[in-house]
This record gives C-alpha cells, sequence and structure tokens, in this order.
C-alpha cells in the first residue's frame, strides 16, 4: 500500500508501523524508546507526527500505516512538539556530556542539537538522582542522564528474559534499577549500553577509554562461539593516531559492539562477544622459535621444510579458528601430504554458559563447520597417533603427551605454559590482523576485516602453508643450495 | 453517614428513589423497592442483544468523565469471542469526586445488578470491580452485597434459576490514581505495574489477558436496571436531549449544602449551586467553578451564567462535564494556592512511563510551589502557559490532559492573580483557600 509522508509517497506494508515504514525508506523521524527488536513502548513521544484528519498528533511508532495515509513530519505543530519533549527530557539531565563516554554517538545530544528549543526554559535547580554507580560488574549506571525510555527493561524482559532490569516508583521519581541485586548476571547484559540512547548505561571496561569521535568501527565476526555473531571492533582513527606519548593506543582494540546481522545475531551479541577485544591481552607467540631457541622466520620455515619432506606419514591437526580461506590454501598446498584431524581449539571455560537457547552455542570454534566441509571430523585418537612421526598442530593447543617421540610443528597465535616445547613454533596471526570468512554452525559465511597490522615477526598461516609448499616441490638441490 | 443532604427522593430516580436508613443498603431493602426485577425480566424475557439495544437507545453515556456513548463501546466488542471481560471501574479517583463511593455504601445491589445485566448482554462470565484502594466503607459494603446476592443465587451459577452464569471478583487498588484510566487498570488487574497502554488496540479488542474487555464506570452499570426495567426510550426522555439521563452531582467547595444530588442533565448550574446547594459560604460572591472534577477546565462566574449540567454546554463553555463533581470556590479565594493543590497531586500521580506527563506535571508543580513561597519569578507565568501546552495531547493517556487543563485554564482567566503573586512574591488575596 501507499502512503504519503511530507509530500513523498512510499510503499509500506500491512502491518508495519508509520515509523518503520519511514526509516525502512530513509526518512528520518526521531524516536527514543523505539528499537526495532523490542515492543512498541510509546513512551518518550519524540515520534508524534500530524495525520491528515486526526486533530492530535499520533506516535509514529504505535500508528499502523492505512492505504493513502498523508503523514507529515513538517507541520509547525510537529516541530513544537519535538521541542517540548525535548526540553522535558532535558529538564534534569545534567549535560555532563564532558564527562560521559556517551558524548559523540548519544541520541539524545543528537536530538537536542536536531530538535530541541534554542534555550531551556527553566530557571530552577537540577533534580538529582543517583548517579554513577555499579548496576553490576560490567555495568555503570547513571540514573540523571536516564530518559526513561525503558529500551533497557523491554531487554531484560523480552530478548534476554532475566528480566535484570526494571523501573521502580513513578512519575518523576521513576528510576531504574537492578530488579534483584542477588540474582546473576545477564549474560547478554551488554546489549543495554548499546540500547541506552544517552549515557546512562556505560560499560566499565570502556569507561574514560576514549572519545568515542576518535574511534572508528571494523566489521569482524566474534570467535567466541559457532553462532560467529558480527561484531565491530573499535580502533583509534587514523587521523587521531597518537604520535608521542601513548603509542599503544594506536594499535588497542577499545571496545567490541554488536553489528546489526539479521541472518546470524539480529542487533544482538553475549558479553562473551562483548569481551572479545580482552583477547589482545592474552600473552602472544611473538617469535619463531626452533626448540627453547629464538630463530628466524627463515629459519624455522626451512626446518619445517625438512620436517616434513623427511617425514614417511606425517599429520596435520587443522585449527578450528581457521578461517575458510586459509583452510582452502591448506588444502590445497600442504593437505595431500598430511593425514588431516580435526579437533576444537577452545571449549567452554568454567563458569561460562555452555549453550541457551538464544545466540549461544556449545561449540565455541568460530569455524568447525568450514574444517567439517573440507576435511570432515575425524578427530586423533591415541591408536591413530601411534602411526605418525611428523606433527603439524594448527591452532590454539599445546597438549602433545599423546605424540611420543615424534617431532611437531606448531603454528599458533598464542603463547602458552607447555610441558615440551615443538621443534618449530611459527607464530600466527589472530582474526584481528587478517581478513577471511568463517562459516557458522548453520554453514552461513561470515566476513571478518584487518584490524590492527600484526608484529613484524608473525605470520599469516596462509603464507606459511604457501612457501612451504612451494619449497618443497622445488627440487632436492635447489632446497639444499639455498 | 452521609446521606442525600438537601436532596429530594423521588420514586422514579435512578440513584436516589428511597430513604438511607440504617439497612436501606441491603438485599432486602433492594428487593422490597423492586430490585433484580429488571434483572429477572432480561433472563426470562430479553436476549442479550435486546439489553445492548436497550442500553443503546437510552443514549447513556460513560460516566467515568469521557462521556462515551455506553452503546457504542458494548457494540466494538466480539461477543462470539471465546472470553469477553467486564471491569467495572470503582477506582474513583478523581478530586472532587465522590458519587461511585455512594453507590457503593447506598445501592451496591443496584451497581451488582447493573454489571449482572451489561454481563448478560456482553457474554461475560467473570466480572471484576477495581475498586480504589482507600476505600473502606464501600468494600465492605459491596462484599457484603456480593454475599447476600451469592447466597441468594444472584451471582455465579443458574443466576436465576436460568442458564446464564456470571462471577464477580471484587479487586482491591494499591492508591494510583491513574489506575482509573481504563489501561492501566487491566494492568493493574492484571498484577503488573499500573502503567497505561498504547492504544490502538483499545480494551474492547484487546484488554484482560488479551480478551475483549469492556471497562464501564460504576455509575454508568448502576444506571442500567433503571434502563432495562423502564426501557432505553423512557431513560432517553430523561433530561438534556443530546446528552440525557439522571447524574449524581458531587459539588463541594465554598457552598453551604456540600453533598450529592441526583439531577436530570440540562439542569441549570446556578439553581444547583444557588438554590440546592444553598449558595456561596457566607454569602461571597461566586468566583468560579471548577465543573466535572478536579481535571476540567475552570469556568469564572460569568462564564456559568446560562450553562446547564450537560455535556453540550459545558463543551460550548470551553470546559467539560467529567465526572460530575464540581468544586465551588468563592470570591477572595487564591487562585495560585489553589491550582498548586492540583498540581501537587498530578505530579504526584503521573505515573511516569511517557515524558510530557512525567516532567510536566513535576515541573509546573515545582514552579508553583516556588511561587506559593514567595520566589516567584517574572518568567514563570510565561512558563506556567508553555509547559501544559508541550503535555496536552501529547501524552500516552489522558491523565497528561488532565493535569495541562487546570493550569492552562486557571492562568489563562485569572492570570493577573499569577502574575502579581510572581512579581510581588505575595498573594492577592492574601493566600486563603479557605470562603
Amino acid at each position: 500500500m501507499e502512503l504519503t509522508i511530507d509530500d513523498r509517497t512510499i510503499e509500506a506494508n500491512r502491518g508495519e508501523s508509520v515509523l518503520q515504514a519511514a526509516l525502512r525508506h530513509g526518512i528520518e523521524i526521531p524516536h527514543f524508546c523505539y528499537h526495532p527488536g523490542l515492543s512498541i513502548a510509546g513512551s518518550c513521544r519524540i515520534c508524534l507526527v500530524k495525520v491528515e484528519g486526526v486533530s492530535k498528533l499520533m506516535p509514529a511508532c504505535n500508528l499502523s500505516v492505512v492505504p493513502n495515509m498523508k503523514v507529515s513530519t513538517v507541520v509547525p505543530e510537529v516541530g513544537r512538539a519535538r521541542e517540548q519533549v525535548m526540553q522535558f527530557l532535558m529538564l534534569n539531565h545534567p549535560v555532563d556530556c564532558g564527562i560521559c563516554d556517551k558524548a559523540g554517538e548519544c541520541r539524545l545530544q543528537d536530538y537536542e542539537f536536531a530538535y530541541g528549543p534554542p534555550r531551556s526554559r527553566s530557571i530552577d535547580a537540577k533534580h538529582h538522582k543517583r548517579k554513577l554507580h555499579d548496576l553490576s560488574p560490567r555495568i555503570q549506571l547513571d540514573n540523571e542522564r536516564c530518559i526513561l525510555c525503558s529500551r533497557c527493561v523491554r531487554f531484560t524482559r523480552e530478548v534476554s528474559k532475566t528480566n535484570m532490569l526494571g523501573i521502580v516508583e513513578r512519575g518523576a521519581h521513576a528510576f531504574v534499577e537492578r530488579v534483584d541485586p542477588e540474582s546473576d548476571d545477564d549474560p547478554y547484559s551488554d546489549n543495554v549500553i548499546g540500547l541506552c540512547p544517552t549515557g546512562a548505561l556505560l560499560s566499565r571496561d570502556f569507561l574514560y577509554q576514549s572519545r568515542v569521535w576518535f574511534l572508528e568501527p571494523v566489521r569482524s565476526v566474534c570467535t567466541g562461539c559457532s553462532r560467529g555473531c558480527s561484531i565491530d571492533l573499535w580502533r583509534r582513527k587514523k587521523e587521531w593516531r597518537m604520535r608521542a606519548l601513548g603509542e599503544e593506543r594506536n594499535s588497542m582494540l577499545y571496545r567490541v559492539t554488536a553489528h546489526e546481522n539479521p541472518e546470524i545475531n539480529g542487533p544482538w551479541l553475549c558479553n562473551k562477544g562483548f569481551d572479545q577485544h580482552k583477547l589482545m591481552s592474552r600473552e602472544r607467540m611473538l617469535t619463531p622459535m626452533l626448540g627453547d631457541a629464538p630463530a628466524s622466520v627463515e629459519q624455522a620455515l626451512a626446518r619445517a621444510r625438512d620436517l616434513i619432506a623427511q617425514a614417511r606419514s606425517p599429520a596435520a591437526l587443522v585449527s578450528a579458528l581457521a578461517s575458510n580461506e586459509e583452510l582452502d590454501v591448506f588444502k590445497a598446498t600442504l593437505g595431500a601430504r598430511f593425514r588431516v584431524y580435526a579437533r576444537e581449539d577452545a571449549v567452554a571455560e568454567p563458569g561460562e554458559v555452555v549453550e541457551d537457547e538464544f545466540l549461544i552455542k556449545a561449540d565455541k570454534n568460530p569455524n568447525s563447520h568450514g574444517v567439517r566441509e573440507r576435511f570432515g571430523w575425524r578427530t586423533l585418537t591415541a591408536a591413530d597417533a601411534q602411526g605418525h612421526d611428523l606433527f603439524l598442530v594448527w591452532g590454539d593447543w599445546g597438549d602433545y603427551a599423546g605424540f611420543g617421540r615424534a617431532p611437531v610443528i606448531h603454528l599458533e597465535s598464542f603463547a602458552r605454559q607447555r610441558d615440551r616445547h615443538a621443534d618449530v613454533h611459527i607464530p600466527l596471526s589472530t582474526t584481528f590482523e587478517r581478513s577471511g570468512t568463517f562459516s557458522n554452525f548453520e554453514g552461513k559465511r561470515n566476513r571478518f576485516d584487518r584490524v590492527l597490522d600484526k608484529p613484524p615477526l608473525v605470520q599469516h598461516a596462509a603464507d606459511v602453508f604457501a612457501q612451504l609448499d612451494a619449497e618443497l616441490a622445488a627440487p632436492q638441490e635447489l632446497r639444499e643450495a639455498s | 453517614m452521609s446521606g442525600q443532604r438537601g436532596q429530594d427522593v423521588h420514586a422514579d430516580n435512578v440513584f436516589m428513589s428511597f430513604a438511607v436508613t440504617s439497612d436501606s443498603h441491603t438485599l432486602d431493602a433492594y428487593r422490597a423497592r423492586g430490585g433484580y426485577e429488571a434483572l429477572g425480566k432480561a433472563l426470562r424475557t430479553l436476549r442479550p442483544e435486546d439489553v445492548e439495544a436497550e442500553v443503546t437507545a437510552s443514549g447513556l453515556r460513560g460516566r467515568g468523565g469521557a462521556n462515551f456513548p455506553v452503546g457504542s463501546k458494548w457494540s466494538f466488542v466480539n461477543k462470539q469471542s471465546p472470553v469477553v471481560y467486564l471491569c467495572c471501574n470503582a477506582d474513583e479517583g478523581e478530586p472532587g469526586t465522590f458519587k461511585d463511593r455512594w453507590i457503593l455504601e447506598h445501592i451496591p445491589h443496584q451497581l451488582v445488578e447493573g454489571i449482572l445485566l451489561a454481563a448478560f448482554a456482553l457474554n461475560v462470565r467473570h466480572a471484576f470491580v477495581y475498586i480504589r484502594g482507600e476505600f473502606d466503607l464501600p468494600l465492605r459494603r459491596l462484599r457484603a452485597a456480593l454475599e447476600e446476592a451469592r447466597a441468594a443465587g444472584l451471582v455465579g451459577d443458574g443466576i436465576l434459576g436460568s442458564g446464564f452464569a456470571c462471577d464477580i471478583v471484587v479487586h482491591r487498588g494499591g492508591g494510583a490514581y491513574v489506575c482509573g484510566e481504563e489501561s492501566s487498570l487491566i494492568n493493574s488487574l492484571e498484577g503488573k505495574k499500573g502503567y497505561p497502554r498504547n492504544k490502538p488496540p483499545f480494551p474492547a479488542v484487546k484488554g484482560f489477558y488479551g480478551a475483549p474487555t469492556v471497562v464501564n464506570n460504576v455509575e454508568t452499570l448502576a444506571n442500567v436496571p433503571w434502563i432495562v426495567a423502564r426501557g432505553g426510550a423512557a431513560y432517553a426522555a430523561l433530561g438534556n436531549k443530546a446528552n440525557p439521563g439522571h447524574r449524581l452531582f458531587g459539588i463541594s467547595g465554598h457552598v453551604n449544602r456540600p453533598g450529592l444530588y441526583e439531577l436530570p442533565t440540562g439542569y441549570p448550574m446556578k439553581k444547583l449551586i444557588f438554590e440546592d446547594a444553598g449558595g456561596i459560604l457566607g454569602g461571597k460572591p461566586l468566583k468560579a467553578v471548577i465543573p466535572g472534577g478536579s481535571s476540567t477546565p475552570v469556568l469564572t462566574a460569568g462564564e456559568i451564567e446560562t450553562l446547564t449540567l450537560d455535556a453540550p454546554s459545558l463543551q460550548q463553555a470551553g470546559s467539560m462535564l467529567g465526572s460530575g463533581g464540581l468544586i465551588v470556590i468563592a470570591e477572595g479565594t487564591c487562585m495560585v494556592r489553589l491550582l498548586q493543590v492540583l498540581t501537587r497531586f498530578y505530579r504526584h500521580e503521573s505515573c511516569g512511563q511517557c515524558t510530557p506527563c512525567r516532567e510536566g506535571t513535576a515541573w509546573m508543580d515545582d514552579i508553583l510551589a516556588r511561587v506559593v513561597d514567595g520566589r516567584g519569578e517574572a518568567a514563570d507565568v510565561a512558563s506556567l502557559r508553555a509547559i501544559p501546552e508541550g503535555i496536552l495531547g501529547n501524552t500516552l493517556c489522558a491523565l497528561g490532559d488532565a493535569a495541562a487543563m487546570p493550569v492552562l485554564s486557571f492562568v489563562k482567566k485569572f492570570g493577573n492573580e499569577f502574575e502579581y503573586f510572581a512579581a510581588n512574591r505575595r498573594s492577592l488575596n492574601g493566600d486563603r483557600l479557605e470562603a
């Protein structure tokens, strides 16, 4: 059906609201409490529009489209209503944007500039509420900044279903509160930080780490489980790079936010996903090693090449953290020389939610599906291990106990405690340092982009395989000459 | 026990048709006056649609304040729905209004009969009475009446030997004014916070637990037995043609005989104030009247000269008949202080769900509290004009309008008193609220 918004005729679907139809066609109608993933609250009143033939202004979020409806967002009364609503919302808002992490990506701030009155009418002191207190170990709440849009409350009721948050008291005394302070933390609680249209709910992890306008998002995929949710990883913008003090901030991941992906995760993400950037603080493997001795990349590759060339029955344990592209390169290069086994790089940590009915999957690896597609899923048994005289271990694993005396070539990103060093150790790039795709548990491919540069001696797995393959294919004399 | 002070008892009255005695509220007394005969007649001789037709023909309009035609409200309900609910709204909280209380105290059986007739018409098996939490005697009288009725086979299964069954459940509110709004009443009845719901969907389509639900005021339902007994046409002939019937007008404030008066609509307002209610206290001149509960726009003495007590007349004067609770204000009263009494109430009762009402009611009261405290500023009067404009029509439910209309009308009609108070930091009328 068709309807007209401000002299623009647009196509709308039955059952849609005027706000949804407008947003779909790029027509801006301001909204605080409306969110596509939540029920309609109709409470912020900033989306009031004029409908021809209706005397009162109507909230666009709860206004079903009717054929040939004529809606205006530009008549003076709509502008006046927006000014009035902004005046009400800002009445007791502290306007402490200078010390608020939300500044720069704050809906309240944006709308105040766009739709607010030229100056406040209030001459009274602002009413105070509870400021900057910990709602949970992860989230800080500032009730003064809250506009009571109830997005966070509806999220914990309707989406995560923990009922963690509620609005208590009534009238101007109303405030958001953790309803049962004794309850377990909501494993999806961090979504409310992004949902909050003001700086009322802030991440304690990101608190005062950076102004958001210094940062830019890079699209990535969460490696926390086989759901493979789309995420944004936030790094410092090029034009804001530190040139002197604090250069480490140029190669830092500041925070993770959910990247809307209707195919996989909708607009949501679990707290493990919000913690993806903390992988950065895990100790890295940064130098190639031969046994206990640091080596050059060339030395390590040469040793690996020799071990592979000498082996009669080599086995490869491929990584479920590897991208589809890397798995393809491995298959096309070294694949034929090795007996390939699959294994899980990661398993659920103690205390972690293993699986639920929402996003979290029990398989804690991002690309088990990609491995299975290419190599099947055969795991290495003790009996299998007996039959091999070389192990190429690719990925996050350090238990060589079953390998006997056979040499080990290990390609991995992180340093770890182990009882015995591998014969050859080649440090690998992390997901943050390369681009690629993962196939999630349903086989849906999801792309991640390079966010940071890799450290100098760290290698991309695909390059390592390609180089080893090229050298192994070269005649024996050439190799010995080199 | 306050009876019908100053009220003549007429047998033809809808409510005050008998002399109040210590047992006039009982089942026996009600039956002796012909009570439950309308129900018996309906169950024996009428079909549900006939009852609805009589109510539609009567021209009865909602007595809770919105004045919505009852027949229309009932017609919106799909009676074929597996479940239809009826809620009697007894959460009478509008300042200046005390009519439902009288009905619950003195003619609870008439209400029960009205509920049963409405339930019969609407195919309702379970009806609810949501009663104001502060009501004590009304609650006890209602519960006693229901017990009597149940024992007499008037409530429950097989009412009066017919196949019609209806249970009536009394639910006591927690003391929130906003729960008198029908959708928050339903939320509260469901055990949720008393937040009004977005409309649409309206309760007639999706109400209590998602089922079609009719919410009617106590006085509205208490009219139904009379209508069924004597016919819709007879009711339509009472009072004003466009807005027929009898209403219980509660008159309070600076009058000599405050109380409740049953009058036909179209009755002259001046006659009620100066004759029935005995005129203004101390013989003072009339200053203003709040005509239909505290949220209706105030009228000056000049404006009420020719007014009659019916919806069209008051609408023409720029106000509303509302719940029929008149608050009479004598000359010499400080309108600024009086308005702050009202803004304090609405600030306290705003549910806080939607922005304009939550922030606006508190802000208006802050300003008025400061003015009354002698700390007014010149800009305050302009703010008191602008703030209610930002609330009016922009809120999720009618509470915002209810809070905005008094402020708008007081400042419009008595602007000089507000300007004087703000500029001189003292009342033009010596802070008086008493006559």
